[in-house]
Protein backbone atom coordinates (compact mmCIF):
# COMPACT_ATOMS: atom_id res chain seq x y z
CA UNK A 1 0.00 0.00 0.00
CA UNK A 2 1.26 2.98 -0.79
CA UNK A 3 1.87 6.22 1.74
CA UNK A 4 -1.10 7.99 0.58
CA UNK A 5 -3.65 5.01 0.97
CA UNK A 6 -2.28 4.22 4.54
CA UNK A 7 -2.99 7.63 4.72
CA UNK A 8 -6.83 7.59 3.55
CA UNK A 9 -7.17 4.30 5.56
CA UNK A 10 -5.97 6.08 8.66
CA UNK A 11 -8.44 8.86 7.60
CA UNK A 12 -10.75 6.51 7.58
CA UNK A 13 -10.37 4.43 10.58
CA UNK A 14 -10.77 7.41 12.28
CA UNK A 15 -13.53 9.55 10.87
CA UNK A 16 -15.88 6.25 11.11
CA UNK A 17 -14.96 5.06 14.95
CA UNK A 18 -15.60 9.06 15.76
CA UNK A 19 -19.12 8.99 13.75
CA UNK A 20 -19.94 5.56 14.59
CA UNK A 21 -19.48 6.14 18.19
CA UNK A 22 -20.89 9.73 18.06
CA UNK A 23 -24.40 7.94 16.84
CA UNK A 24 -23.99 5.26 19.05
CA UNK A 25 -23.57 6.91 22.36
CA UNK A 26 -26.89 9.62 20.89
CA UNK A 27 -28.96 6.31 20.66
CA UNK A 28 -27.84 4.84 23.95
CA UNK A 29 -29.22 7.86 25.60
CA UNK A 30 -32.01 8.37 23.37
CA UNK A 31 -33.47 4.99 23.96
CA UNK A 32 -32.40 5.01 27.14
CA UNK A 33 -29.91 1.85 27.15
CA UNK A 34 -29.02 1.49 31.06
CA UNK A 35 -28.26 -2.28 31.08
CA UNK A 36 -24.34 -2.42 30.91
CA UNK A 37 -24.51 -5.95 28.49
CA UNK A 38 -26.79 -4.23 26.64
CA UNK A 39 -24.33 -0.69 26.36
CA UNK A 40 -21.44 -2.82 25.78
CA UNK A 41 -22.70 -4.81 22.99
CA UNK A 42 -23.45 -0.91 21.15
CA UNK A 43 -19.88 -0.21 22.03
CA UNK A 44 -18.30 -3.04 20.45
CA UNK A 45 -19.73 -2.56 17.53
CA UNK A 46 -18.42 1.17 17.09
CA UNK A 47 -15.04 -0.68 18.21
CA UNK A 48 -15.46 -3.24 15.42
CA UNK A 49 -15.99 -0.42 12.78
CA UNK A 50 -12.21 0.49 12.74
CA UNK A 51 -11.30 -2.79 12.75
CA UNK A 52 -13.21 -5.10 10.57
CA UNK A 53 -15.20 -2.72 8.95
CA UNK A 54 -12.76 -0.32 7.49
CA UNK A 55 -10.52 -2.79 5.95
CA UNK A 56 -13.20 -5.27 4.40
CA UNK A 57 -14.40 -1.96 3.00
CA UNK A 58 -10.94 -1.17 1.44
CA UNK A 59 -10.48 -4.48 0.09
CA UNK A 60 -13.87 -4.98 -1.23
CA UNK A 61 -14.92 -1.52 -2.91
CA UNK A 62 -11.37 0.13 -3.97
CA UNK A 63 -13.87 1.93 -6.25
CA UNK A 64 -15.02 4.14 -2.84
CA UNK A 65 -10.91 5.48 -3.20
CA UNK A 66 -11.99 6.76 -7.17
CA UNK A 67 -11.69 10.76 -7.31
CA UNK A 68 -15.52 10.13 -8.88
CA UNK A 69 -16.67 8.82 -6.25
CA UNK A 70 -15.08 11.63 -3.61
CA UNK A 71 -16.81 14.30 -5.58
CA UNK A 72 -20.07 12.78 -7.31
CA UNK A 73 -20.84 9.90 -4.92
CA UNK A 74 -19.59 10.81 -1.29
CA UNK A 75 -21.68 12.67 1.28
CA UNK A 76 -18.11 13.44 3.00
CA UNK A 77 -14.44 12.92 1.49
CA UNK A 78 -11.53 14.06 4.05
CA UNK A 79 -9.69 14.99 1.01
CA UNK A 80 -12.13 17.70 -0.04
CA UNK A 81 -10.04 19.49 3.34
CA UNK A 82 -6.85 19.29 1.45
CA UNK A 83 -7.77 21.87 -0.73
CA UNK A 84 -6.99 24.12 2.26
CA UNK A 85 -3.46 23.76 3.43
CA UNK A 86 -1.34 25.57 6.21
CA UNK A 87 2.08 25.70 5.73
CA UNK A 88 2.10 23.81 2.48
CA UNK A 89 0.12 20.77 3.75
CA UNK A 90 -3.38 20.18 3.54
CA UNK A 91 -6.07 20.68 6.63
CA UNK A 92 -6.73 16.93 6.28
CA UNK A 93 -3.17 15.83 6.66
CA UNK A 94 -3.21 18.61 9.93
CA UNK A 95 -6.54 16.67 10.97
CA UNK A 96 -5.27 13.21 10.63
CA UNK A 97 -1.50 14.13 12.19
CA UNK A 98 -3.91 15.77 15.41
CA UNK A 99 -6.09 12.74 15.77
CA UNK A 100 -2.57 10.68 15.39
CA UNK A 101 -1.02 12.05 18.38
CA UNK A 102 -4.04 12.44 20.38
CA UNK A 103 -4.73 8.69 19.80
CA UNK A 104 -0.86 7.38 20.91
CA UNK A 105 -1.32 9.92 23.80
CA UNK A 106 -4.28 8.31 24.81
CA UNK A 107 -2.76 5.01 24.28
CA UNK A 108 0.25 5.87 26.14
CA UNK A 109 -1.03 7.25 28.87
CA UNK A 110 -2.48 3.80 29.89
CA UNK A 111 0.54 1.69 28.65
CA UNK A 112 3.11 3.43 30.40
CA UNK A 113 1.73 2.81 34.34
CA UNK A 114 0.70 -0.50 32.81
CA UNK A 115 4.13 -0.96 31.66
CA UNK A 116 5.75 0.08 35.07
CA UNK A 117 3.17 -1.61 37.01
CA UNK A 118 4.48 -5.39 35.25
CA UNK A 119 8.09 -4.32 35.52
CA UNK A 120 7.43 -3.21 39.48
CA UNK A 121 8.70 -6.01 42.02
CA UNK A 122 5.28 -7.94 42.60
CA UNK A 123 4.52 -9.17 46.01
CA UNK A 124 4.65 -12.98 46.68
CA UNK A 125 1.74 -14.80 46.26
CA UNK A 126 1.38 -18.05 48.23
CA UNK A 127 -0.93 -20.39 47.04
CA UNK A 128 -2.28 -21.65 49.89
CA UNK A 129 -2.04 -19.97 53.52
CA UNK A 130 -3.41 -21.19 56.86
CA UNK A 131 -4.33 -17.11 57.60
CA UNK A 132 -6.26 -16.96 54.47
CA UNK A 133 -9.41 -19.23 55.88
CA UNK A 134 -11.70 -16.26 56.09
CA UNK A 135 -10.85 -15.01 52.49
CA UNK A 136 -11.44 -18.70 51.31
CA UNK A 137 -14.90 -19.45 53.20
CA UNK A 138 -15.92 -16.32 51.61
CA UNK A 139 -14.90 -16.78 47.89
CA UNK A 140 -16.42 -19.82 48.30
CA UNK A 141 -19.40 -18.23 49.27
CA UNK A 142 -19.47 -15.72 46.11
CA UNK A 143 -18.38 -18.59 43.96
CA UNK A 144 -21.91 -21.09 45.30
CA UNK A 145 -23.44 -17.51 45.10
CA UNK A 146 -22.66 -17.04 41.37
CA UNK A 147 -22.94 -20.66 40.98
CA UNK A 148 -19.76 -21.52 39.61
CA UNK A 149 -16.44 -23.09 40.73
CA UNK A 150 -14.16 -21.41 43.08
CA UNK A 151 -11.19 -20.54 41.32
CA UNK A 152 -8.05 -20.63 43.12
CA UNK A 153 -6.91 -17.85 46.10
CA UNK A 154 -3.32 -16.48 45.92
CA UNK A 155 -2.49 -14.84 49.47
CA UNK A 156 -0.30 -12.02 50.04
CA UNK A 157 0.15 -11.79 53.45
CA UNK A 158 1.62 -7.96 53.71
CA UNK A 159 1.82 -4.76 52.21
CA UNK A 160 -1.61 -2.61 51.02
CA UNK A 161 -5.30 -3.89 50.51
CA UNK A 162 -4.84 -5.79 47.01
CA UNK A 163 -8.10 -7.41 45.58
CA UNK A 164 -7.82 -8.47 41.73
CA UNK A 165 -8.66 -11.36 39.71
CA UNK A 166 -5.53 -12.52 36.87
CA UNK A 167 -4.73 -15.49 34.26
CA UNK A 168 -6.26 -16.25 31.12
CA UNK A 169 -5.95 -20.14 30.99
CA UNK A 170 -5.30 -20.47 35.04
CA UNK A 171 -7.61 -17.63 36.36
CA UNK A 172 -7.08 -16.78 39.99
CA UNK A 173 -8.03 -14.53 42.61
CA UNK A 174 -5.47 -12.76 44.25
CA UNK A 175 -6.13 -11.03 47.73
CA UNK A 176 -3.80 -9.25 50.54
CA UNK A 177 -4.33 -9.63 54.28
CA UNK A 178 -4.98 -5.73 54.25
CA UNK A 179 -8.24 -5.92 51.70
CA UNK A 180 -9.36 -9.28 54.09
CA UNK A 181 -8.92 -6.82 57.35
CA UNK A 182 -10.05 -3.98 55.62
CA UNK A 183 -13.79 -5.36 54.49
CA UNK A 184 -16.57 -6.97 56.57
CA UNK A 185 -17.66 -10.21 55.65
CA UNK A 186 -20.31 -9.08 53.50
CA UNK A 187 -18.32 -6.55 52.21
CA UNK A 188 -15.59 -9.38 51.37
CA UNK A 189 -18.14 -11.67 49.60
CA UNK A 190 -19.56 -9.18 47.27
CA UNK A 191 -16.11 -8.12 46.21
CA UNK A 192 -14.57 -11.66 45.46
CA UNK A 193 -18.08 -12.36 43.37
CA UNK A 194 -17.78 -9.37 41.87
CA UNK A 195 -14.00 -10.65 40.93
CA UNK A 196 -15.58 -14.13 40.04
CA UNK A 197 -17.79 -12.20 37.59
CA UNK A 198 -15.13 -11.21 36.11
CA UNK A 199 -13.54 -14.34 34.88
CA UNK A 200 -17.04 -15.75 34.76
CA UNK A 201 -16.80 -13.44 31.55
CA UNK A 202 -13.46 -14.36 30.79
CA UNK A 203 -12.32 -10.72 31.29
CA UNK A 204 -8.61 -11.08 32.02
CA UNK A 205 -8.61 -12.50 28.33
CA UNK A 206 -11.11 -10.07 27.52
CA UNK A 207 -8.97 -6.87 28.35
CA UNK A 208 -5.85 -8.25 26.56
CA UNK A 209 -8.12 -8.01 23.39
CA UNK A 210 -8.55 -4.87 23.91
CA UNK A 211 -5.59 -3.68 24.81
CA UNK A 212 -4.33 -5.53 21.24
CA UNK A 213 -7.06 -3.67 19.45
CA UNK A 214 -5.81 -0.46 21.25
CA UNK A 215 -2.11 -1.33 20.18
CA UNK A 216 -3.75 -1.72 16.63
CA UNK A 217 -5.47 1.29 16.57
CA UNK A 218 -2.95 3.68 18.39
CA UNK A 219 -3.57 6.15 16.32
CA UNK A 220 -7.33 6.20 16.64
CA UNK A 221 -8.62 8.36 19.49
CA UNK A 222 -12.03 6.69 19.31
CA UNK A 223 -10.88 3.69 19.72
CA UNK A 224 -8.54 4.81 23.18
CA UNK A 225 -11.86 6.31 24.41
CA UNK A 226 -14.37 3.12 23.38
CA UNK A 227 -12.12 0.78 24.88
CA UNK A 228 -12.06 2.55 27.98
CA UNK A 229 -16.22 2.44 28.18
CA UNK A 230 -16.09 -0.63 27.10
CA UNK A 231 -14.12 -1.58 30.36
CA UNK A 232 -15.84 0.64 32.43
CA UNK A 233 -19.21 -1.14 31.18
CA UNK A 234 -17.41 -4.67 32.54
CA UNK A 235 -16.73 -3.31 35.53
CA UNK A 236 -20.64 -2.38 35.54
CA UNK A 237 -21.48 -5.85 34.39
CA UNK A 238 -19.23 -7.93 37.41
CA UNK A 239 -20.53 -5.62 39.55
CA UNK A 240 -24.37 -5.84 38.49
CA UNK A 241 -23.73 -10.18 38.56
CA UNK A 242 -22.25 -9.89 41.75
CA UNK A 243 -25.03 -7.71 43.41
CA UNK A 244 -27.85 -9.83 41.84
CA UNK A 245 -25.83 -12.69 43.30
CA UNK A 246 -25.50 -12.10 46.29
CA UNK A 247 -28.33 -9.95 47.27
CA UNK A 248 -26.40 -7.31 48.93
CA UNK A 249 -25.70 -4.29 46.60
CA UNK A 250 -25.23 -2.13 49.65
CA UNK A 251 -22.11 -4.35 50.96
CA UNK A 252 -20.67 -4.15 47.39
CA UNK A 253 -20.82 -0.89 47.04
CA UNK A 254 -19.49 -0.19 50.45
CA UNK A 255 -16.77 -2.41 49.56
CA UNK A 256 -15.76 -0.83 46.19
CA UNK A 257 -15.47 2.77 48.36
CA UNK A 258 -13.49 0.93 51.12
CA UNK A 259 -10.96 -0.53 48.53
CA UNK A 260 -10.83 2.58 46.68
CA UNK A 261 -10.32 4.74 49.31
CA UNK A 262 -7.58 2.39 50.58
CA UNK A 263 -5.37 2.48 47.70
CA UNK A 264 -5.30 6.18 47.08
CA UNK A 265 -8.23 6.69 44.89
CA UNK A 266 -9.04 9.92 44.09
CA UNK A 267 -5.56 11.34 45.30
CA UNK A 268 -2.74 11.60 42.95
CA UNK A 269 0.54 9.89 43.70
CA UNK A 270 2.91 11.80 45.52
CA UNK A 271 5.81 13.38 42.91
CA UNK A 272 3.57 13.99 40.22
CA UNK A 273 3.32 17.76 40.71
CA UNK A 274 6.78 18.09 40.00
CA UNK A 275 6.48 17.99 36.39
CA UNK A 276 4.06 20.40 34.93
CA UNK A 277 1.93 17.85 32.43
CA UNK A 278 1.86 14.90 34.46
CA UNK A 279 0.20 17.24 37.39
CA UNK A 280 -1.67 18.11 34.51
CA UNK A 281 -3.22 15.00 33.97
CA UNK A 282 -3.28 13.25 36.85
CA UNK A 283 -5.86 15.84 38.28
CA UNK A 284 -8.40 15.37 35.50
CA UNK A 285 -7.94 11.34 35.75
CA UNK A 286 -8.05 11.37 39.35
CA UNK A 287 -11.25 13.46 39.05
CA UNK A 288 -12.38 11.00 36.29
CA UNK A 289 -11.99 7.77 38.46
CA UNK A 290 -13.55 9.37 41.33
CA UNK A 291 -16.67 10.35 39.05
CA UNK A 292 -16.30 6.62 37.79
CA UNK A 293 -16.82 4.99 41.38
CA UNK A 294 -19.35 7.73 42.22
CA UNK A 295 -21.12 6.25 39.40
CA UNK A 296 -20.89 2.61 40.00
CA UNK A 297 -21.68 2.79 43.56
CA UNK A 298 -24.73 5.58 43.00
CA UNK A 299 -26.08 2.73 40.35
CA UNK A 300 -24.99 -0.16 43.44
CA UNK A 301 -27.59 1.63 45.36
CA UNK A 302 -30.43 1.96 42.74
CA UNK A 303 -32.60 -1.43 41.75
CA UNK A 304 -30.66 -3.59 38.69
CA UNK A 305 -31.14 -1.83 35.24
CA UNK A 306 -33.51 -3.35 32.97
CA UNK A 307 -32.77 -4.13 29.64
CA UNK A 308 -34.38 -2.42 26.58
CA UNK A 309 -36.53 -4.57 24.38
CA UNK A 310 -35.65 -5.56 20.61
CA UNK A 311 -32.04 -5.01 21.71
CA UNK A 312 -30.92 -7.43 18.64
CA UNK A 313 -33.18 -6.12 15.95
CA UNK A 314 -31.88 -2.01 17.54
CA UNK A 315 -28.19 -3.45 16.82
CA UNK A 316 -28.70 -4.88 13.78
CA UNK A 317 -30.51 -1.78 12.22
CA UNK A 318 -27.69 0.36 13.88
CA UNK A 319 -25.12 -1.67 12.15
CA UNK A 320 -27.15 -1.63 8.58
CA UNK A 321 -27.96 2.10 9.11
CA UNK A 322 -23.98 3.28 10.10
CA UNK A 323 -23.29 0.41 6.90
CA UNK A 324 -25.26 2.40 4.39
CA UNK A 325 -24.00 5.64 6.00
CA UNK A 326 -20.72 5.23 6.48
CA UNK A 327 -19.92 3.47 2.97
CA UNK A 328 -20.35 7.28 1.24
CA UNK A 329 -17.89 8.98 3.89
CA UNK A 330 -14.14 8.57 2.52
CA UNK B 1 -42.00 -14.85 36.46
CA UNK B 2 -42.39 -12.13 33.40
CA UNK B 3 -45.08 -11.13 31.78
CA UNK B 4 -45.60 -11.93 27.72
CA UNK B 5 -45.05 -8.28 26.11
CA UNK B 6 -48.36 -7.46 23.95
CA UNK B 7 -47.69 -7.64 19.96
CA UNK B 8 -48.76 -4.25 19.60
CA UNK B 9 -46.62 -2.61 22.49
CA UNK B 10 -43.28 -4.47 20.78
CA UNK B 11 -44.55 -3.14 17.07
CA UNK B 12 -45.05 0.37 18.64
CA UNK B 13 -41.61 0.42 20.09
CA UNK B 14 -39.89 -1.05 17.01
CA UNK B 15 -41.29 1.47 15.02
CA UNK B 16 -40.36 4.29 17.51
CA UNK B 17 -36.41 2.77 17.79
CA UNK B 18 -36.74 2.60 14.33
CA UNK B 19 -38.03 6.61 13.69
CA UNK B 20 -34.90 7.57 16.77
CA UNK B 21 -32.63 5.56 14.45
CA UNK B 22 -33.19 7.37 11.07
CA UNK B 23 -33.71 10.45 13.11
CA UNK B 24 -29.88 10.51 14.54
CA UNK B 25 -28.60 9.04 11.03
CA UNK B 26 -30.47 11.30 9.45
CA UNK B 27 -28.96 13.93 11.42
CA UNK B 28 -25.51 12.86 10.94
CA UNK B 29 -25.61 12.33 7.33
CA UNK B 30 -26.76 16.40 6.97
CA UNK B 31 -23.91 17.22 9.35
CA UNK B 32 -21.50 15.18 7.23
CA UNK B 33 -22.89 16.54 4.15
CA UNK B 34 -22.39 20.09 5.85
CA UNK B 35 -19.04 19.26 6.80
CA UNK B 36 -18.03 18.21 3.41
CA UNK B 37 -18.86 21.74 1.86
CA UNK B 38 -17.17 23.76 3.89
CA UNK B 39 -13.41 23.73 1.97
CA UNK B 40 -15.41 24.70 -1.31
CA UNK B 41 -17.92 27.49 0.56
CA UNK B 42 -14.20 28.59 2.40
CA UNK B 43 -11.61 29.12 -0.75
CA UNK B 44 -15.06 30.21 -2.75
CA UNK B 45 -14.75 27.73 -5.53
CA UNK B 46 -18.50 26.47 -6.92
CA UNK B 47 -18.86 23.26 -5.69
CA UNK B 48 -16.86 20.29 -7.93
CA UNK B 49 -14.06 22.54 -8.37
CA UNK B 50 -11.34 20.91 -6.49
CA UNK B 51 -7.31 22.63 -5.76
CA UNK B 52 -4.67 20.24 -6.31
CA UNK B 53 -1.20 21.50 -4.81
CA UNK B 54 0.33 20.85 -8.62
CA UNK B 55 0.03 20.05 -11.89
CA UNK B 56 1.44 16.34 -11.36
CA UNK B 57 -1.02 16.01 -8.26
CA UNK B 58 -3.86 17.24 -11.05
CA UNK B 59 -2.71 14.76 -13.25
CA UNK B 60 -2.76 11.81 -10.84
CA UNK B 61 -6.23 12.76 -9.74
CA UNK B 62 -7.74 12.81 -12.72
CA UNK B 63 -5.93 9.97 -14.37
CA UNK B 64 -5.16 11.72 -17.35
CA UNK B 65 -2.02 14.00 -18.72
CA UNK B 66 -2.46 17.65 -18.92
CA UNK B 67 -1.09 19.52 -22.18
CA UNK B 68 1.39 22.60 -21.69
CA UNK B 69 2.43 25.41 -23.44
CA UNK B 70 6.10 24.77 -24.81
CA UNK B 71 5.98 28.73 -25.40
CA UNK B 72 5.91 30.62 -22.41
CA UNK B 73 6.27 34.61 -22.41
CA UNK B 74 8.63 35.91 -19.78
CA UNK B 75 5.82 38.13 -18.69
CA UNK B 76 4.52 34.90 -16.83
CA UNK B 77 5.16 33.57 -13.44
CA UNK B 78 5.97 29.48 -13.47
CA UNK B 79 4.50 27.15 -11.62
CA UNK B 80 0.64 28.28 -11.75
CA UNK B 81 -0.58 29.86 -8.67
CA UNK B 82 -3.51 27.69 -8.74
CA UNK B 83 -4.21 24.37 -10.11
CA UNK B 84 -8.05 23.84 -10.44
CA UNK B 85 -9.61 20.54 -11.37
CA UNK B 86 -13.37 18.32 -11.88
CA UNK B 87 -13.68 15.10 -12.31
CA UNK B 88 -16.87 14.91 -13.78
CA UNK B 89 -17.59 14.51 -17.68
CA UNK B 90 -14.47 12.96 -18.03
CA UNK B 91 -12.58 16.30 -15.95
CA UNK B 92 -10.83 19.49 -16.61
CA UNK B 93 -8.47 21.40 -15.40
CA UNK B 94 -7.72 24.95 -15.30
CA UNK B 95 -4.48 26.80 -14.20
CA UNK B 96 -3.81 30.52 -13.17
CA UNK B 97 -0.98 32.28 -13.81
CA UNK B 98 -0.07 35.37 -12.66
CA UNK B 99 2.97 38.06 -14.32
CA UNK B 100 5.68 39.26 -12.89
CA UNK B 101 3.80 41.76 -10.80
CA UNK B 102 1.88 39.12 -9.10
CA UNK B 103 -1.15 40.05 -10.62
CA UNK B 104 -3.44 37.33 -12.50
CA UNK B 105 -2.46 37.50 -15.89
CA UNK B 106 -3.30 34.07 -17.67
CA UNK B 107 -6.08 31.50 -17.27
CA UNK B 108 -5.45 28.00 -19.25
CA UNK B 109 -8.16 25.69 -18.99
CA UNK B 110 -8.78 22.23 -20.91
CA UNK B 111 -11.14 19.07 -20.95
CA UNK B 112 -9.75 16.24 -20.30
CA UNK B 113 -12.14 13.79 -22.35
CA UNK B 114 -12.70 13.45 -26.28
CA UNK B 115 -16.33 15.27 -26.13
CA UNK B 116 -15.73 16.98 -22.90
CA UNK B 117 -16.91 20.78 -22.45
CA UNK B 118 -14.69 23.10 -20.06
CA UNK B 119 -17.12 23.86 -16.69
CA UNK B 120 -18.33 27.42 -16.21
CA UNK B 121 -17.11 26.36 -12.70
CA UNK B 122 -13.50 26.72 -14.01
CA UNK B 123 -13.64 29.02 -16.80
CA UNK B 124 -16.13 31.46 -15.10
CA UNK B 125 -18.12 33.51 -16.87
CA UNK B 126 -16.72 36.76 -18.05
CA UNK B 127 -18.66 39.35 -20.49
CA UNK B 128 -18.18 39.09 -24.10
CA UNK B 129 -17.73 42.61 -26.06
CA UNK B 130 -16.35 40.87 -29.34
CA UNK B 131 -16.23 37.63 -30.74
CA UNK B 132 -14.27 36.41 -34.09
CA UNK B 133 -13.24 33.09 -35.73
CA UNK B 134 -9.51 32.90 -34.68
CA UNK B 135 -6.68 30.92 -37.30
CA UNK B 136 -6.51 27.42 -34.82
CA UNK B 137 -9.22 25.11 -36.68
CA UNK B 138 -12.70 25.75 -37.41
CA UNK B 139 -14.30 26.35 -34.35
CA UNK B 140 -11.93 28.33 -32.58
CA UNK B 141 -13.07 31.43 -31.21
CA UNK B 142 -11.11 34.46 -30.26
CA UNK B 143 -12.88 37.33 -27.74
CA UNK B 144 -12.29 40.16 -25.96
CA UNK B 145 -13.83 39.98 -22.66
CA UNK B 146 -13.86 41.52 -19.50
CA UNK B 147 -12.77 39.98 -16.70
CA UNK B 148 -13.85 40.73 -13.06
CA UNK B 149 -11.22 43.72 -11.98
CA UNK B 150 -12.59 45.61 -15.05
CA UNK B 151 -9.91 44.99 -17.64
CA UNK B 152 -10.16 43.55 -21.32
CA UNK B 153 -8.45 40.21 -21.80
CA UNK B 154 -7.77 38.65 -25.13
CA UNK B 155 -9.56 34.84 -24.65
CA UNK B 156 -9.20 31.77 -27.42
CA UNK B 157 -10.98 28.72 -27.53
CA UNK B 158 -10.65 26.20 -29.78
CA UNK B 159 -10.80 22.15 -30.25
CA UNK B 160 -8.18 19.46 -30.86
CA UNK B 161 -9.01 15.71 -31.04
CA UNK B 162 -12.29 16.39 -29.48
CA UNK B 163 -10.71 18.06 -26.33
CA UNK B 164 -11.60 21.85 -25.41
CA UNK B 165 -9.02 24.12 -24.88
CA UNK B 166 -9.47 28.35 -23.73
CA UNK B 167 -6.73 30.54 -22.76
CA UNK B 168 -7.67 34.08 -21.44
CA UNK B 169 -5.02 36.29 -20.89
CA UNK B 170 -4.43 40.05 -20.75
CA UNK B 171 -1.09 40.22 -22.54
CA UNK B 172 -0.73 40.61 -26.04
CA UNK B 173 -2.80 38.69 -28.63
CA UNK B 174 0.17 37.65 -30.38
CA UNK B 175 1.45 36.01 -27.27
CA UNK B 176 -1.89 34.42 -26.90
CA UNK B 177 -2.35 32.57 -30.29
CA UNK B 178 1.65 31.27 -30.17
CA UNK B 179 1.01 29.66 -26.90
CA UNK B 180 -2.23 27.94 -28.17
CA UNK B 181 -0.37 26.99 -31.38
CA UNK B 182 2.92 25.55 -28.86
CA UNK B 183 0.92 23.10 -26.98
CA UNK B 184 -0.18 21.05 -30.07
CA UNK B 185 3.53 20.89 -30.96
CA UNK B 186 3.11 24.04 -33.52
CA UNK B 187 6.03 26.42 -33.80
CA UNK B 188 3.79 29.39 -35.89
Amino acid sequence: MTGQRWMDFAGQAIFHTLVAALVIEALIRLWGVRQPEQRTGFRLLALGWPLLVVPALFVAFPVREAEAFRDARAIFAGRHWDDLAFLGIGLYGWWIAFMGAAGLGLFLLDLVPWMRARGAQSPPWVARAPEARSAEEALARAAHALRMEAPPLAWVGSGPPILFCTGTRQPTVVISRAAVDLLDGDELTGALAHELAHLERRDPTLSWALMGARALMWFNPGVQVLVRAIARDGERIADERAGTACGDRLALASGLLKLYRATGGGVPASGVGRRPLTAALAEPIARARDHDIELRCRALLEEAPAPVPLARMRLAAVAAGLGFLLFFVV
Amino acid sequence: MTAARPMGSTVSEGARALWTLTLVLGGAALALVALDSMPTWLHGHPRGVRRAASIEEAERRVQSRVLLPSYFPDSLRWPPSQVRFVVDDGGSVALDFQGKDGAPALLLAQSLASGGAIPDGLQGRPAVIQRQSAPLGEDAVLARVVAEDGTLWNQLEWSRSGRRFLLRGRGSLEDLIRMARSIHGERR
